[in-house]
């Protein structure tokens, strides 16, 4: 059995990307329920401009918070993110190389790609892939993006996504995320991580107030729209960022009926697809400064 | 003669779409060779996850050369009257790479023209090959396709590589940036190094030798084999699922299988729940002996072993968490009985503009009740309203939002658990069967009759806000569940008219609909008849002694189907055929005429007072047989009314030049056209004559 600690996974995985270009990130600094949220996927992944980035982000689910009770449901867990634009003739056996990065021998492994398609409607994208199962666990989300922010994408990127705590559980035999090492012969992911899943649970569940969620949510819509406005898309789209994140607040705390849902999902969406047509004209206008940073990677 | 080989080795394609894609490849492939008069002698197909492959033996080295003649202009334009050829004529020639000499004249009905012999040089196959194959693989019909990289594609994954090889040659072609070539690769992490083949016997011993098994029915071959040996040797069977098979062999191209044990515990959860929990999140088989699971698995890997034991250490892993979920589910279900969650149905959304399942529920048991009534089956009417109220508490359960392929079933298990009698939880248990073809109806009247409720509540209300399917969408599954419902209904024999039960659903639904109930009836009835003749027809019987007895116009399926019967059964027997073709003329005569009442005391000839006299037994004789739901007497009583009928004919003129006799012969055959098609449309009954062909 490997020995596994959540830091040292992070670690090989940055240092493998690394390696291979891409630049490493930090998570972006508001909160998001995924990686693909983080600008420098959802936009980068727009328009002609190449682009390689690793970097880790918590991701915050509000509805699957358990309290701290659940041995493997978070409101909070942590993705390490790859996107590769364009995908690389390689990209699957880069992947695979990536396992082996982490310690996994897969002289002794099954792995297998089994179609998973990925849709994000609150974004305007939508992709085609697999979940990626490790002896029968599903350790990794494997997309090539086709659109995003409603538009058609060219070229394409791949994205990987890795799940650091299932990854982290499955490959140490662990029955309970929270007795998952963080560090080796250090604490545990329960020490480190534990007061906050059971502190943002009561939160999510029971405490949010739904009346100054829904005041926020309408001014970061209106927010937004100042910004691009004003020409700033970045901002803009941190705007909508917030509003996603209500959104799922609210959604935990019962607060968004069957019929809100759909109007509320399209005012995001509305946003998420002004930010990405206004990122696209805004890098045009810069002259696509990315073009040609990346030397062409080899083929299989 | 000589072999054409392709591979196409791309990332891995979605089990579902692996056999049609081949087929669609091999057919078109087909198709377009034959064509060219180059049909292969064989076609083999075989696929893996991550391989396509197509052989096509006894293939000719060229298409066969052709002559064609092409036909110019009219001799009169070709040739002045001197006899010199005309512009006409010679840049006819010109076109035809000829001299007008070479030309010949032809004679056509339309006259005499200028014509042109031209040989066209059959093309080398290889050439052939290599315009239509990678025209062919860019086409596929893939149900859903992507782009990568600088935006290759559109196809259903990323290709790798493509061998291309007739008689040993490599048929050059480039697709998406691919060229064609001899080099393929096995197993991309277990034998990723490239190598080369020669043809498809070379492919096959290769792949044997890296332990890929190319061929999807050999691969379930193994599979199977390897899954009841393991079974057996753990003193069991493996749980049959066809489909499970079929689709672990779609998933790989090492046909590995391994097996895994979890902890006994477990096994006091429902059979189902565990079945499903295996099946859909492990894609994995239980292990029975003597009806009893054993605390076993067995699923695939894609390789041939597992030498460290990791591979089985990870399934199980992964399956004691899912049964712990499982048994969360199961308990934390069980704390609130079926009947007190009616307030979480209140919540739960049927359909935005029909309401809620509580008010859904709240129509079935009404629905329910007015079936019994009708069927006069009023001693299940009782069982029918607690079924009904029931029915639909399950979707309110932590198991069925966890595996919604257990919807139904679960209410039933967790019913069952609860003490309610066998009717009741089996109702429910069996509630959305047939779910397909193979599947049986609902045991017992009290599982049909709300069965039946269920679908005619759902298609009255989608109908009713114009959501009717279109030949390619049918997002509500209305089809499946029109099916259900003329399925219960004939395999059920419950004989009740369905359009009673549609307006009484559409009554139920009070002003929720959109559109007036006489539209949604004529729209439903349409749709439901379709699979009436579907269904009767995959019974053996005509399509034209189905549509005989759908013309009269009931909506009681049993009833229809006694019709159906009793024609085929009389169809051959001496009078009937007769008889049709007396109720083609009847209806030919009176395509326009007046309603009138027949005058015993004006019909003159005797051929008439005896028609009128046999067709008042006729008319008893019918009425009393039709009562009694014997309709092969009905048809037997009208095939012996040919004679008579012919009689009259030959004997009586009905066109006569007195009005009012030929009004009340008319008016004669006017009842007995009615009674001629209370059993069966006659005339709809296709004749094997010329002049009375259908129309």
């Amino acid at each position: 059995m490997e020995r596994v600690s959540l830091q040292r996974l992070i670690h090989q995985l940055s240092e493998f990307w690394a390696e291979q270009g891409c630049v490493i990130q930090e998570p972006y600094d508001l909160e998001v329920g995924a990686g693909t949220m983080h600008p420098d996927t959802f936009l980068r992944v727009l328009g002609p401009e190449p682009w390689r980035v690793g970097y880790v982000q918590p991701s915050r689910r509000p509805a699957d918070a358990r309290y701290g009770e659940n041995p493997f449901r978070l409101g909070k867990h942590y993705q390490f993110q790859v996107i590769l634009k364009p995908s690389p003739a390689d990209v699957q056996p880069l992947y695979v190389r990536s396992l082996e990065a982490m310690g996994i021998d897969l002289s002794l492994h099954d792995l297998r790609f089994e179609e998973d398609n990925w849709e994000a409607p609150t974004l305007g994208a939508w992709g085609l892939g697999w979940q990626v199962m490790l002896d029968g666990m599903e350790i990794t989300q494997f997309t090539y993006f086709q659109q995003a922010g409603g538009l058609d994408l060219d070229p394409i990127s791949a994205e990987i996504t890795y799940g650091l705590e299932r990854l982290a559980m499955f490959l140490g035999r662990i029955r309970s995320v929270y007795d998952v090492e963080w560090v080796s012969d250090g604490p545990s992911y329960g020490a480190v991580r534990h007061q906050d899943e059971v502190e943002f649970s009561k939160y999510y569940f029971e405490v949010a107030d739904v009346d100054f969620l829904r005041s926020q949510f309408d001014g970061w819509e209106a927010e937004s729209g100042r910004c691009l406005e004003a020409g700033l898309v970045l901002p803009a789209y941190e705007c909508a960022l917030k509003c996603s994140q209500l959104f799922n607040v609210l959604d935990a705390r019962g607060a968004i009926s069957v019929t809100d849902r759909v109007a509320v999902i399209k005012r995001i969406r509305r946003l998420a697809v002004d930010c990405a047509a206004e990122y696209v004209a805004s890098r045009e206008r810069l002259g696509f400064p990315l073009l040609g940073s990346w030397l062409e990677t080899g083929d299989d | 003669m000589t072999e054409f080989f392709l591979e196409v080795r791309c990332e891995e394609i979605p089990a579902r779409m692996l056999r049609p894609g081949t087929r669609e490849l091999a057919m078109r492939m087909f198709e377009e060779l034959m064509a060219h008069q180059l049909t292969p002698r064989t076609v083999k197909t075989a696929f893996t996850p991550r391989r396509l492959a197509l052989t096509l033996e006894g293939l000719a080295e060229r298409e066969p050369d052709r002559e064609e003649q092409v036909v110019g202009p009219p001799k009169s334009a070709a040739f002045d009257a001197a006899g010199k050829p005309t512009q006409a004529a010679i840049g006819f020639a010109r076109r035809c790479g000829l001299e007008v000499d070479e030309l010949e004249i032809i004679r056509t009905e339309k006259g005499e023209y200028l014509a042109a012999q031209q040989k066209t040089e059959g093309r080398a196959t290889s050439e052939l090959l290599a315009e239509l194959t990678p025209r062919i693989l860019a086409g596929l019909n893939w149900p859903k396709v992507m782009r990568w990289g600088d935006g290759q594609g559109p196809w259903v994954r990323p290709i790798h590589g493509i061998v291309a090889l007739l008689g040993g040659r490599i048929v050059d072609f480039e697709l998406f940036g691919i060229a064609s070539g001899n080099l393929t690769a096995g197993h991309p992490w277990l034998s990723p190094k490239r190598f080369e083949v020669s043809d498809s016997t070379d492919y096959g011993r290769k792949m044997a030798r890296r332990r890929i098994v190319v061929k999807h029915d050999k691969r379930q071959q193994r599979i199977l084999a390897q899954m009841k040996h393991l079974a057996q040797a753990a003193g069991g069977r493996v749980v049959e699922d066809q489909r499970l098979l079929d689709k672990l062999a779609s998933i790989c191209e090492i046909p590995g299988v391994v097996e895994g044990q979890f902890d006994p515990d477990y096994l006091s959860l429902p059979r189902e729940v565990l079945v499903t929990s295996l099946r859909d999140h492990q894609s994995a088989f239980g292990v029975e002996s003597r009806g009893k699971l054993l605390p076993r698995f067995l699923t695939v890997m894609d390789r041939a072993d597992d030498p460290d034991g990791r591979v089985r250490a990870g399934n199980e892993w992964v399956v004691a968490a899912r049964l712990e979920d499982a048994r969360f589910f199961y308990q934390e279900d069980r704390r609130r009985p079926l009947a007190e969650r009616a307030a979480d149905l209140e919540q739960l959304t049927f359909h935005a503009r029909l309401g809620s399942y509580a008010e859904k529920t709240e129509r079935l048991v009404q629905l329910g009740g007015m079936i019994c009534d009708s069927l006069g089956q009023t001693d299940h009417a009782d069982r029918v309203a607690e079924a009904a109220g029931l029915l639909k508490m399950d979707l309110t359960t932590e198991m069925v939002k966890e595996f919604t392929s257990l919807q139904g079933v679960m209410g039933g298990v967790y019913a069952r658990e609860e003490g309610a009698p066998d009717v009741i939880w089996q109702a429910i248990y069996d509630q959305y069967l047939p779910g397909s073809t193979d599947d049986p109806i609902p045991q017992g009247p009290v599982g049909q009759i709300v069965g039946l409720a269920d679908r005619i509540d759902s298609l009255v209300g989608i109908f009713g806000l114009g959501l009717k399917p279109t030949s390619s969408k049918d997002p509500f599954g209305l089809r499946r569940a029109a099916q259900g419902v003329v399925r219960i209904a004939l395999e059920g024999n419950l004989g009740i008219d369905l359009d009673l039960v549609a307006a009484k659903a559409f009554q139920l639904y009070g002003d929720r609909l959109e559109l007036p109930g006489k539209e949604i009836l004529e729209s439903w009835r349409p749709f439901l008849f379709d699979r009436v003749r579907y269904l009767l027809g995959l019974e053996g019987y005509a399509y034209d002694e189905i549509e005989a007895a759908v013309a009269v116009g009931g909506t009681n399926l049993p009833d229809v189907k006694a019709r159906v019967a009793a024609i085929h059964t009389v169809r051959g027997e001496a009078g009937f055929l007769p008889v049709v073709l007396s109720a083609k003329r009847i209806a030919n005569i009176l395509k326009d005429g007046t309603e009138e009442s027949v005058r015993k005391e004006i019909l003159v000839e005797s051929a008439e007072q005896d028609l009128y006299d046999a067709f008042q037994t006729l008319r008893e004789g019918t009425e009393e047989a039709e009562a009694r739901g014997d309709f092969v007497s009905c048809l037997r009583q009208i095939a012996g009314f040919a004679d008579v009928l012919d009689r009259f004919f030959v004997e009586v003129l009905v066109m006569d030049e007195n009005l009012e006799l030929r009004n009340n012969r008319l008016a004669l055959l006017r009842s007995i056209q009615r009674v001629l098609s209370r059993t069966a449309e006659l005339t709809r009954l296709v004749v094997d004559k010329g002049e009375y062909r259908d129309d």
